[in-house]
């Protein structure tokens, strides 16, 4: 019977079922778009280069010396896989370069290429030219403003001092084989990328290494309880995770969040409304076929639970064709995303590069809240004309115009 | 209780408050109802033939006096004891806007028997049969939108009758209705009145309907006017 009251007055219940489903499309898209920008700005801050989780030998944060290191790294990352994360060792030690009559400080970093790319993005921010490789050691990758101080470009040399692991003096000519774009501001002014291998041997460091980043694999999973698995796998050593090692930008992220949810409500708030006067329509347009089934004999129960399965069925092929649109939509700007340069150029948010691109993204809350929202709704509104049209005396209905 | 009177009202009442304005649509009002008759309400506008047929009908509720309906009082019954007796008792056949709009001829003379719970099988059998006795035989897939007023009323009857209820209530049956659409409906309704022994009580103004009455009940101003048998 609901299903052909649904399919028989075909203009009413597309309008209904439409009505709704654009609701819950534009329900679906906001909250994509909601979590796409949290999630962007997650990913600008732990994505691109700090990892969600950091482990360094305790000391390290406060005074990053090139003996403080983390034991049996490798040992480490293979026991951190096992446990659902990406774990990538690193290495860090202060040099000066020159190239070309000018000199700046450097901030050298070993990278391990298998494991690094499967932590962050740092691979895919190459500006200019190209990403390490293994079978090139002295080709190095560089930050943005450092090849501008240095006044070096793709293919130049750069001349390399510092002091090794054993006191010696360690210097090496290297060239310029990719440059960063913006990613934050110490990387931008003092990165310099060089291979793991050819950062020990240049140095002189064997054993051990200065930082483990680690992300977790389902990115669903709870941060701090992601940490302290991690701190349990690597005893003794300093464990924090992003939003420590970043309390500011954690911070502004915390307050997005809660006025995104503010925004999400106002705008869920107005398809409410859509939803609450479909319903409504709905069922007091047809207040007088009511009255003649229960004046033949049909029970207010039956009345109620007519409408109600109606509703109910409505609101199924409506987020059906809601979420059979709204997916591929969000899909679609998950991958291209909405280029919002020509608003904000390069905006930095606390020492981190923030991608201009606006994503969707799509996460279980994104997909189920809109849904869930709606059921709520169409029960809440459809419950007073049921309720209505159930009580309805059959004269009072037969005679409503 | 099998041979008494089918309906019968004693000294109802009906009294409806408009505002501040009492209107005394019904005024002591008694009658009795044979099983197996064949009874029109007649009486000019507003002397109260719907109120009496939608009191019967359980529709509506007296404001004084007793109403019973094959020896049941009403004012004894439950809400759901009064919708089932609708929906297996009696047969409702309105002005207008009898029919679900959504269902098709077949469905709506189907809808109660349903409700009802018969089984498919049967519920096919006797509805097939009985648009066929209201000669709408080919005419079953229509929604009420694709028929005409007078093939409308006969799915109304065609579903107030297959239920085979103890009577059927109708009000105005012909009002919206051309007279040869109005001789063929009561000519139908005649025949089932005789053959199927169903008590049928309608209400019209059309003196060519009165006259195919066994029994004409007149009302004026909620009182009874006149009774008179004919045959
Ligand atoms: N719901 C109501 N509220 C107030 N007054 C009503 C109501 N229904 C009927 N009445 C009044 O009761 C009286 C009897 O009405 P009723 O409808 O029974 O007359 P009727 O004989 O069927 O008239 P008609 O031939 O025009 O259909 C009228 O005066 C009418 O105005
Ligand atoms: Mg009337």
């Amino acid at each position: 019977m609901a299903l052909r009251n649904i399919s028989r007055k075909r203009v009413r219940s597309a309008i209904t079922i439409g009505s709704m489903a654009f609701a819950g499309f534009i329900m679906l898209f906001f909250a994509a778009l909601g979590q796409g920008l949290l999630y962007t700005m997650e990913q600008n801050a732990v994505g691109v280069y700090l990892g969600d989780i950091q482990i360094h030998a305790p000391g390290y944060l406060g005074d990053p010396d090139l003996y403080t290191r983390v034991p049996d790294p490798n040992e480490l990352v293979a026991k951190l896989k096992a446990a659902g994360f990406n774990a990538t060792p690193r290495l860090f030690g202060f040099g000066l370069a020159a190239a070309s009559g000018t000199s700046a400080g450097i901030w050298m970093r070993g990278v391990d290429l298998i494991n690094e790319p499967k932590v962050t993005m740092i691979d895919r921010q190459v500006m200019e030219g190209a990403w390490l490789s293994a079978d090139k050691p002295k080709n190095v990758v560089i930050g943005k403003k450092l090849a501008h101080t240095l006044g070096v470009k793709l293919g130049s040399e750069i001349v390399v001092v510092s002091q090794a692991a054993d006191g010696s003096m360690a210097n090496d000519i290297y060239f310029v084989r990719g440059i960063l774009k913006s990613v934050g501001d110490a990387i931008d002014q003092g990165g310099f990328l060089m291979v793991d291998t050819e950062f020990r041997r240049l140095m002189g460091v064997t054993e051990g290494t200065h930082e483990i980043a680690v992300t977790r694999v389902n990115k669903d999973r709870d941060l701090s309880e992601a940490a302290r698995t991690v701190a349990a796998l690597a005893p003794g050593m300093e464990v924090k995770d992003w939003r420590q090692l970043q309390p500011v930008l954690a911070k502004m992220i915390d307050v997005m969040d809660t006025s995104l949810l503010f925004m999400l409500f106002i705008a869920y708030s107005a398809v409410g409304m859509v939803i609450l006067n479909a319903m409504l329509m709905n069922v007091f347009e047809r207040i007088r076929e009511f009255g003649v089934m229960k004046a033949i004999g049909v029970t207010p129960p039956q009345v109620f639970s007519l409408i109600m399965a109606e509703a109910m069925l409505e609101a199924v092929i409506a987020n059906v064709l809601a979420l059979g649109a709204g997916i591929p939509v969000v899909r679609h700007f998950e991958k291209h995303g909405i280029d919002l340069s020509s608003l904000s150029s390069g905006a930095s948010l606390a020492g981190m590069a923030f991608d201009p691109i606006w994503y969707c993204k799509l996460t279980a809350r994104t997909l189920t809240m809109p849904v869930w929202f709606m059921f709520v709704m169409v029960l809440a509104a459809v419950i007073y004309p049921a309720l209505k049209a159930a009580l309805l005396k059959p004269l009072e209905a037969l005679h409503h115009q | 209780m099998d041979n008494g009177p089918i309906i019968k009202l004693e000294n109802v009442t009906k009294v409806y408050h408009q505002g501040k304005i009492n209107v005394t649509a019904i005024d002591g009002f008694s009658v009795a109802v044979d099983k197996g008759d064949f009874t029109a309400l007649c009486g000019p506008s507003g002397s109260g033939k719907t109120t009496i047929l939608n009191i019967v009908g359980a529709l509506d509720v007296p404001t004084a006096g007793r109403v019973t309906l094959e020896g049941n009082d009403l004012a004894d019954l439950s809400r759901t004891a009064l919708s089932t007796m609708r929906r297996d008792r009696i047969g409702f056949v309105f002005q207008a806007y009898n029919l679900i709009p959504v269902l098709t001829a077949y469905e709506n003379a189907e809808f109660v028997l349903a409700l009802q719970g018969m089984p498919e099988r049967e519920r096919r059998a006797r509805v097939m049969e009985m648009l066929k006795e209201v000669g709408l035989e080919g005419l079953e897939n229509r929604r009420p939108e694709e028929l005409s007023g007078g093939q409308q009323q006969r799915v109304a009857i065609a579903r107030a009758m297959v239920t085979q209820p103890a009577v059927i209530l109708a009000d105005e049956p012909t009002a919206n209705l051309d007279s040869a659409t109005a001789a063929s409906l009561l000519s139908i309704m005649e025949h089932l009145n005789i053959s199927h022994g169903i008590t049928f009580l309608f209400s019209t103004h059309d003196q060519r309907v009165m006259d195919r009455a066994r029994r004409i009940i007149t009302l004026r101003d909620g009182k009874l006017a006149g009774d008179e048998r004919k045959g």
